[in-house]
């Protein structure tokens, strides 16, 4: 029985991990950008959170919208006025680039939310549904539900919407999407935009499950480069897959070794399937490959 | 593109370049004896970024693969030093040596399947490398202290002749990797890795072993920075995975790399002189806001140099440079 906690309580975390590193492979996978600041912007999102809630006493999941919403404006300008400027640079100068953005933000979190840990304790954060043994606490259960169903919006919403398929395009080939007249500056400031937004909706999510400070960012940051890598980049479903893989794997790790090994698999896992199927499971050719 | 071709042509600006250089190499040489504490330990901690920065660019900056978590051989270097110095009682050179020995078979071991991939998956399979041996380095508590670190024993002696001691042992390893690089990009090796860069492919079809050419450069690199690793162990006495398998120390040596130039002799140095000197003057007079002022540079830096300092100032100042580069672009 404790078996099958574990693959619950991995299948759960996986969810919020894939949640996490669904707007850094849309980012990734569509402009072909590192953006090392999400893990900034996800924190930014749960501050968002934590104030809201503080002030006002309001669900924290009924703030998702706030904290996407600011954060798509914040990822919208950033890209417009600042990313964007950048042509001639290479890709490696623009992992630099928003590392640089990366520092500026860790600073300004630390110096409006301070670097004390905060966490957010709901009414109903002691309840959950009990069948039998397996326990399922009702945040975790609200947090693995809004997860997938931001991951499933965001895949109708590149499968149906014309910007959807003027942002697919744009990854395919940008010059090519140039020429049937995608305005490819406006697509990518808005493909920046809704990965930020995404960002600062998972942020929203981790403040209800976690504690967290400004510096938490970074690792938040390391587990979406494995779960998008396992996943496939820019693919949306594989970066579900990605998040239930590690969220399993790391979860069956403290059990059968130490949670402190955690880490330690999540990184194996990661080199591992770099260098058996650099694309990831569900990742196609095209979408780095012919970038690369 | 080489900064040697700064010394082509442009007679009286070749000649004050080298008399900026002997200027530089005298300063730094006798600098301890003019030169007050603070401003020794920083001088020491530049000369080791400009050490981790040549290393990141001999296998990123002349090879073309971006060993972003290069900063894994520090680690080995730094836990190799301070694991033989504290339980096994063996000297500091000895001690540097085997860290030596572990990073290259290191390499090896890893280098064969690693390099194999390229561009970004390259650079995040060694950033997973470095994680995985950091997480590692954390659970093996018996032999490494764990989270808690390893303290080494303090040198005898007064601090004014230590901080000497480490300030010109780290300028004699910023000079022996300088030379090392400069010599060993005028052998064949250097020209098997640049042709590596620029097509591997076309490279391998030339009779270039690939394979083999990737994992020496990447073992020089390793190398180099492993010893700057073992320093460092020495010169702090208290070593923790955190602090030593950090990516921060590997970011920022690449930050140094690219802001010089990549690919270029001096690039690596003049970039760990720039952000060393600016993150001084950041923790001194903003401290509160160092981070989002490096930051800011950084972003200006990407901005308006976008290729590197070495390059942009041999774009401005020597015009034979400008001259190549617009025939080169009228070749594309």
């Amino acid at each position: 029985m404790l078996f099958l906690q574990v693959l619950v309580n991995g299948l759960l975390s996986g969810g919020l991990y894939a949640s996490v590193a669904i707007g850094f492979s849309v980012i990734w996978g569509v402009m072909n950008l590192i953006n090392l600041a999400h893990g900034s912007m996800v924190i930014l999102g749960a501050y968002i959170t934590y104030y809201l809630n503080a002030s006002t006493g309001i669900d924290p999941f009924l703030t998702i919208p706030v904290s996407g919403a600011v954060l798509f404006v914040f990822g919208y300008l950033v890209q417009k006025y600042l990313i964007g400027h950048v042509i001639e640079a290479s890709v490696l100068m623009m992992l630099i680039l928003t590392f640089g953005l990366d520092m500026f933000l860790m600073n300004m979190n630390l110096r409006m939310f301070t670097a004390d840990i905060r966490s957010i304790t709901p009414v109903y954060a002691g309840l959950g549904i009990q069948l039998g043994s397996l326990r399922i606490p009702y945040t975790r259960l609200g947090v693995f539900f809004f997860a997938l169903t931001l991951t499933l919006a965001l895949y109708l919403f590149m499968k149906h919407t014309k910007l959807g398929n003027a942002i697919k395009a744009t990854s395919f080939d940008s010059d090519a999407a140039g020429l049937v007249g995608v305005n490819v500056r406006q697509v990518y400031a808005l493909t920046f935009g809704i990965g930020s937004c995404l960002a600062g909706m998972a942020g929203s999510l981790i403040s209800v499950m976690y504690s967290f400070s400004p510096i938490h960012g970074a690792g938040f940051a390391m587990k979406s480069f494995v779960v998008v890598l396992l996943g496939g980049l820019g693919s949306i479903p594989g970066a579900i897959a990605g998040g239930l893989i590690l969220g399993l794997a790391e979860n069956l790790a403290s059990v059968f070794l130490e949670a402190s090994y955690k880490d330690f698999i999540s990184f194996v896992l990661l080199v591992a399937i770099l260098v058996i199927r650099p694309r990831g499971i569900f990742g196609k050719q095209f979408y780095a490959d012919l970038k690369a | 593109m080489q900064i040697s071709r700064l010394n082509r042509g442009d007679g009286l600006r070749r000649a004050i370049f080298g008399l900026l250089c002997a200027g530089a190499a005298l300063f730094l040489i006798f600098g301890p004896f003019f030169l007050s504490a603070y401003w020794l330990r920083i001088l020491t901690q530049t000369f080791m970024f400009a050490v981790l920065a040549q290393a990141i660019n001999i296998i990123a900056g002349y090879a073309g693969y971006p060993a972003f978590g290069n900063v894994v051989f520090f680690g080995l270097g730094a836990y190799a030093t301070g694991v033989l110095v504290v339980k096994f009682n063996a000297t500091f050179i000895l001690s540097m040596m085997v860290g030596i020995g572990i990073c290259l078979f290191f390499t090896l071991i890893f280098g064969l399947p690693v390099l194999r991939l390229r561009g970004h998956y390259f650079a995040i399979a060694t950033l997973g490398l470095n994680e995985a041996t950091k997480a590692l380095t954390d659970n093996l508590t018996a032999l490494t202290g764990g989270g808690m670190g390893l303290s080494l024993p303090l040198i005898p002696g007064d601090v004014e002749t230590n901080s000497r001691f480490f300030y010109y042992m780290f300028l004699g390893t910023m000079a022996l990797c300088l030379l090392v690089t400069h010599f060993l990009m005028r052998s064949r090796f250097g020209y098997a890795i640049r042709s590596i860069r620029s097509n591997e492919r076309s490279a391998e079809g030339m009779g270039i072993n690939t394979t083999r050419y990737k994992v020496l450069a990447w073992m020089v690199s390793a190398g180099f920075t492993s010893i700057a690793g073992s320093l460092y162990a020495y010169w702090m006495s208290h070593i923790e995975p955190a602090i030593v398998f950090d990516m921060a120390i590997a970011i920022k040596a690449f930050v140094m790399f690219l802001l010089g130039g990549a690919g270029t002799l001096l690039g690596p140095i003049l970039g760990a002189f720039i952000l060393e000197t600016v993150s001084t003057f950041a923790w001194s007079h903003l401290l509160n806001y160092h981070l989002a002022t490096l930051g800011v540079i950084i972003i200006i830096i990407v901005i308006f140099m976008p290729r590197g300092v070495v390059f942009f100032l041999q774009e401005r100042f020597f015009l034979s440079s400008l001259v190549k580069k617009i025939r080169e672009e009228r070749t594309v």
